[in-house]
């Protein structure tokens, strides 16, 4: 089974490389930006909370 | 042409020429002050720090959090970020999305890569990455053979940056002096800087680097859209009125399509700490934690490419037409036409920062590693003392052999980048399996790093296109596959020393 921290790894890495094709459009444009482009950024900034919760999981914070 | 929906009317501004009378002084002169006050202030923070190889190559291994993050950021906001970013908004679009996807990658794997790259650099006592390859791998010809590699690969970059220097202070020389001079003088300049300060002195002026970029930044990226547009969101509607697939990707195999764009995602995220200079900004690191708690805060860092993008676009909009290396010059072209000289002063002091910080890390990076992993190993300056000074006099020849690549062949920014990331990601199988697959051996990481750094060149040289995918990737997966084959018909290697 692959553990949770993996997960936590994998989703962003995955949301930002593999799953691009899949959001790769304009519409619904979100604080104006074009999907795709507001679908980065969002996960940009989410990726600090996937990092810290591996951080919790390793209790090194 | 004054765009539509423009509030500022672009013929209230005197055009390029008829701003020559005295413009280029005041810009140049703001140029010059702030680079040299920041080579000034990075002196003045190490005027107190003993130097022995320890101290300037790796900083003693003594960095917090801020000075860490302002040395594994400066791998993000070079001159490529500043020029090369916006220069791909402006004639790509879409596909400079992998920018910032690719740094936001490399900060997760780097939360569990780094830490373990660190400690092993801890317990050993190494300084470059070559000596992580020549301690895991039992192999002083295998250290030799990644400090050549490595060597090489970093006079792309570095070249890249005098690029991008070039440009910056053309334009804000307003086309009346040729930059050539002016590059060269500027660069001789760091080289002797770094030869005096090491990487202590690289982390101060970092930190001066980044404020002026964030200032430049949201200048170009927030300023200029709400100027000509009213607001971010009104000039992208406009860009896509003008160009309305310029902000999705082409599906499938084509040129920069979501082939390209994965694959260079993935090859760009790996490769991302596998610089000579990469390496040296892990070691310095104080704990552990430092390493994480900054792989966790980077990414906030990459929304700043977010307004870069948005200058390039704008960029696009109120002086289109630049075709083929001259997209790099985008919002700049902007700023000289319709601002006043010091604004011009302030963003090319900025700029020509992101290429000479960066630049000063990268030839230290060079120079340590040769002193260290090439001279060593042929009983050269063996030392302390001695590996100091081989390692400052290789510091100005990596300086002198950029300069002397780059009046020889001058490349658009992103081709060099590219060539880069090409090869040094080739590293990182080696890296990895040091990790995750014991049975690798010294004969499989050679072979493999020989393979994928020869199908990099060759499927560059040719001009080979493989389905859309970015050729650095698949000479990452011959690397791959050689590395086990290899590995696998050859001895068991011996345990390299345990870390704790």
């Amino acid at each position: 089974m692959v553990s949770l921290r993996i997960w936590l790894a994998a989703i962003p890495i995955a949301a930002l490389s593999i799953a691009i094709p899949l959001v790769n459009r304009i519409e619904p444009r979100v604080l104006g930006l074009p999907f795709v482009l507001f679908w980065i950024v969002a996960w940009i900034l989410l990726t600090p909370a996937f990092i810290w919760s591996i951080g919790r999981l390793e209790r090194r914070w | 042409m004054d765009p539509p929906h423009a509030r500022f009317h672009l013929e209230h501004r005197p055009l390029g020429k008829a701003l020559v009378n005295g413009a280029p002084v005041v810009a140049l002169t703001i140029v010059a002050v702030v680079v040299l006050g920041t080579i000034g202030l990075a002196l003045f923070g190490v005027r107190r720090v003993k130097m022995d190889p320890q101290q300037y190559i790796v900083g003693g291994r003594s960095f917090g959090t801020v000075f860490l993050w302002v040395l594994l950021a400066g791998e993000i906001y070079t001159s490529f970020t500043f020029l090369g970013m916006a220069g791909w908004a402006y004639g790509l679009g879409a596909p400079a999305y992998y920018i910032f996807a690719y740094g936001t990658c490399a900060f997760v794997i780097g939360y569990f890569l780094l830490p373990a790259i660190w400690r092993i650099g801890k317990e050993r006592l190494l300084l470059t990455g070559a000596d992580f390859f020549q301690d895991r791998y039992g192999s002083r010809a295998l250290g030799v053979m990644v400090a050549v590699v490595q060597f090489v690969m970093i006079v792309p970059y570095v070249t890249l940056q005098l690029s991008g220097l070039q440009l910056l202070l053309r334009i804000a020389g307003y086309g009346a002096f040729d930059a050539t001079i002016a590059v060269c003088v500027a660069f001789i300049l760091v080289a002797l800087f770094v030869f005096t300060a090491g990487l202590r002195g690289t982390a101060w002026a970092s930190i001066v680097k980044d404020a002026l970029v964030l200032g430049a930044v949201a200048f170009a990226g927030i300023a200029i859209p709400i100027q000509f547009f009213g607001s971010p969101a009104k000039m992208i509607d406009q860009v896509l009125r003008v160009h309305p697939h310029a902000l999705t990707l082409v599906a499938g195999t084509a040129e920069h399509g979501t082939v390209w764009y994965v694959s260079t995602v993935l090859l760009t995220a790996i490769g991302f700490y596998m610089g000579p200079h990469g390496m040296s900004a892990v070691y310095s690191a104080r704990s552990e934690n430092a390493l994480r708690r900054n792989a966790m805060l980077l990414p906030l860092y990459q929304i700043v490419m977010l307004l870069v993008f948005f200058a390039g676009l704008a960029a696009l909009l109120i002086v289109p037409g630049l075709k083929g290396a001259a997209v790099d010059q985008s919002f700049l072209l902007v700023v000289q036409r319709y601002y006043p000289p010091w604004v011009m002063g302030f963003v090319a002091a900025a700029g020509s920062l992101a290429a000479l910080v960066p630049a000063s890390a990268q030839l230290l990076g060079a120079a340590s590693v040769f002193s260290k992993n090439v001279l060593g190993t042929f009983g050269i300056a063996t030392g302390d003392a001695a590996r100091m000074l081989a390692t400052r006099v290789l510091v100005l020849v990596v300086a002198l052999l950029a300069l002397g690549f780059w009046l020889e062949e001058q490349k658009t920014i992103v081709e060099l980048l590219l060539i880069y990331y090409n090869g040094i990601t080739q590293f990182m199988p080696g890296i990895a399996a040091v990790f995750l697959w014991p049975r690798a051996n010294v004969w499989g990481v050679a072979a493999g790093i020989a393979v994928g750094f020869i199908l990099a060149i060759a499927f560059a040289a040719a001009n080979v296109t493989l389905w859309g995918v970015n050729v650095g990737f698949a000479a990452l997966l011959g690397n791959v596959i050689v590395m086990v084959v290899v590995s696998l018909l050859t001895p068991v290697r011996k345990a390299p020393a345990a870390i704790i």
